[in-house]
């Protein structure tokens, strides 16, 4: 690391690292803030009697919020995010921690196994659960063979089968961050915790977790941001049944054509996350802070 | 494993992107181009395929998912498109907003094969801008092996027998005209009363529902994953295809009936390419082969000695009159589509 950084010395200085850094702006400058400050500004507008945009300025969108029922979603949608994230590092820290563990001709395999999912299509993965999980589904169907079951088992359309998957999709998120920082751990100062007499759970806890704390953070933001927006696995997986936020925002876009009152549901659910973010951030750090004391 | 760990980021990123973005083709000026923006499997392929081959020109068929979906690519401008196929109330939504080109009628001298049913829609008097193409009823599917005794009245759904096996349609409009249409109300009201009886009672039937679902309703209903339902008749002919015990009625109460139209957006390029290929999808000849493949009513009065005997004799396809005088058409509501939504968010709320 040291070694890098005075290799890139030379670039330091003037315009040559702007450059490096150029394509990137340009995308996010066209593609991220253009598109964001229109949302913000058509959170302010009205809605025309059919449909369209009307550019008048109003706070209404803002103040239909503050209505038991969306604040409840928002609630929901917060819980669902927070729990997916819960579950999801509990599951992916032992298997980065194992994978981290193997030789390293093992671990390329490992990895390609997390990833291959991706290969294919998030929506079809989704309806294949849909196959696995249906009263007359896969599982459904060997259990009523071997006779342990006479009635097929409600296993979709409810909670269970969104947060499984919820899960089995953002698990990747969290595996492949924490894999990273482990593999980056330092493995003398294990050693040396246990010349210096702790047990096992006493250096995972005081030396490999916090060292590994920023692809715990990176990976609980990932998977946390993009449960938030999740719409695709409560329709599919959940019966449409009980929306979050991303299913009524969607829904503002299309069936009730309200795209002001979208966006600032949007503008909300965005800045909620921030805070949630940070506040996590800050979580962290504090109990980092409190071990170093200790 | 610097290598891998790039991959895995650019893994990661890749992933991001979950949402996939459709894209329009472009139109090339040399040949004769007709752009077409419809639903999935609106057309027989091969009927597009004849039509190409006599008249020379080249068809582009891009597809969307809903009407909204349609109508933001349409209001954005510059689409390209010469044919769009909205729905009744998106019709009526589309004629206000001035995004419809009159149809020039000269063109269109098959219209006269129209059934007169369809020739003065509520969305669309005179049809000026909007050919009826494909027609349905929203009523009620049931499997029989697990439904017996007659069902008649949209109230049946309220059985406590088929409890977690109910199947509702994914939209606030259908749903709620449900409701509506059950209270013995109109299925586009603007009474916020009569809105919220027709939300209590839907209320009550939210735990009998195992899904709301219009993209797969037809594979619930044929995987028995869901008894009964809100299916459109055309859907419930190709799930009686697939799955023979399941019926279809047209409650007594009354039902939405809807269409699929013909229609040109503003500023269309090929726009007398467009009328002379509606124009060829209503010969009757043209529209038998056309409409035997979709599974949808032909609402071509020529074409129906025309048609297969059994295509005739399927009631799901070909509608008793009495059905069809029970129907109601679903208008814009304007402003209170608002209502329409919150009500659908709650029911959605799971509580």
């Amino acid at each position: 690391m040291v070694a890098g950084r005075r290799g890139d010395a030379h670039l330091k200085n003037g315009k040559q690292l702007k450059i490096l850094a150029l394509p990137a702006f340009v995308w996010l400058g066209a593609l991220f803030v253009l598109p964001m400050l229109m949302i913000t500004a058509l959170s302010f507008m009205k809605r025309g009697t059919y449909g369209q945009v009307v550019y008048e300025f109003t706070l209404n969108n803002y103040a239909r919020m503050i209505d038991p029922l969306y604040i409840q979603i928002f609630f929901d949608t917060f819980l669902v995010a927070v729990l997916t994230t819960a579950i999801s590092l509990v599951c992916a820290y032992p298997m980065a921690y194992y994978i981290s563990r193997m030789d390293r001709s093992a671990q390329k395999i490992w990895l390609l196994l997390v990833m291959i999912p991706f290969w294919i299509n998030f929506l079809v993965r989704s309806y294949a659960w849909v196959i696995i999980l249906r009263s007359q589904g896969v599982i459904n169907t060997f259990l009523l063979s071997t006779g342990l079951i006479q009635e097929p088992l409600p296993l979709l359309y409810n909670f269970g089968s969104v947060m499984v998957g919820m899960v089995y999709t953002l698990l990747p998120f969290m595996v492949l961050p924490i894999y990273v920082s482990l593999e980056q751990l330092d493995r003398r100062k294990l050693e040396a915790a246990y010349d210096l007499g702790a047990t096992p759970w006493k250096t995972f806890w005081h030396v490999t977790l916090p060292l590994t704390k920023s692809g715990v953070i990176t990976g609980s933001i990932l998977v946390f941001v993009s449960s938030i927006g999740m719409f695709v696995v409560p329709d599919v997986m959940g019966g449409a049944k009980s929306a979050l936020m991303g299913n009524v925002i969607q829904n503002q876009f299309l069936s009730a054509r309200d795209w002001p009152f979208g966006s600032a549901l949007s503008i909300v659910l965005m800045l909620l996350s921030m805070v949630l973010i940070y506040l996590y951030y800050r979580a962290v750090n504090a109990a980092e802070a409190k071990e170093g004391t200790a | 494993m610097k290598k891998w760990k790039s991959l895995m980021i650019g893994a990661v990123a890749a992933a991001l992107a979950v949402t996939a973005a459709g894209c329009s083709s472009s139109s090339t000026e040399e040949e004769q181009v007709l752009n077409i923006y419809s639903w999935a499997d609106n057309f027989n392929p091969d009927v597009i395929k004849d039509f190409e081959q006599k008249y020379n020109v080249k068809v582009n068929y891009d597809i969307y998912g809903s009407n909204e979906e349609m109508l933001a690519k349409i209001q954005a401008g510059a689409s390209g498109y010469d044919l769009i196929q909205p729905s009744d109330y998106m019709v009526a939504t589309m004629i206000k907003l001035g995004l419809l080109e009159e149809l020039n009628k000269e063109n269109i001298p098959n219209e006269k094969n129209i059934v007169s049913t369809f020739q003065t829609p509520p969305f669309d008097p005179g049809n000026k801008h909007s050919l009826v193409y494909t027609w349905g009823i929203t009523g009620i599917a049931y499997n029989k092996k697990y439904v017996k005794g007659e069902i008649t009245s949209w109230q049946d759904l309220w059985n406590p027998e088929y409890k977690g096996r109910v199947i509702m349609l994914n939209d606030p409009r259908e749903v709620m005209g449900v409701g509506l249409i059950k209270n013995g109300f109109s299925n586009s009201t603007k009474d916020k009363g009569e809105l919220e009886k027709a939300f209590a009672d839907l209320k009550t039937l939210l735990p009998s529902v195992v899904a709301f679902d219009t993209d797969n309703i037809k594979q619930k209903m044929i995987a028995e994953e869901a008894w009964i339902g809100t299916v459109w008749s055309g859907d419930a002919a190709i799930i009686n295809g697939e799955n023979p015990d399941v019926e279809y009625v047209v409650p007594k109460e009354g039902a939405t009936i809807w269409a699929d139209t013909l229609a040109i957006p503003k500023g269309a390029k090929h726009k007398e390419l467009a009328e002379k290929f509606i124009n060829y999808l209503m010969d009757p000849e043209v529209s038998v082969k056309n409409y035997e493949w979709i599974g949808y009513s032909n609402p071509n009065e020529k074409a129906y000695p025309l048609h297969s005997e059994e295509y005739r004799a399927n009631k799901m396809i070909f509608l008793d009159k009495e059905d069809m005088a029970r129907a109601e058409w679903l208008v814009d509501v304007g402003d209170t589509l608002q209502e329409y939504d919150r009500y659908w968010t709650e029911m959605k709320s799971g509580r």
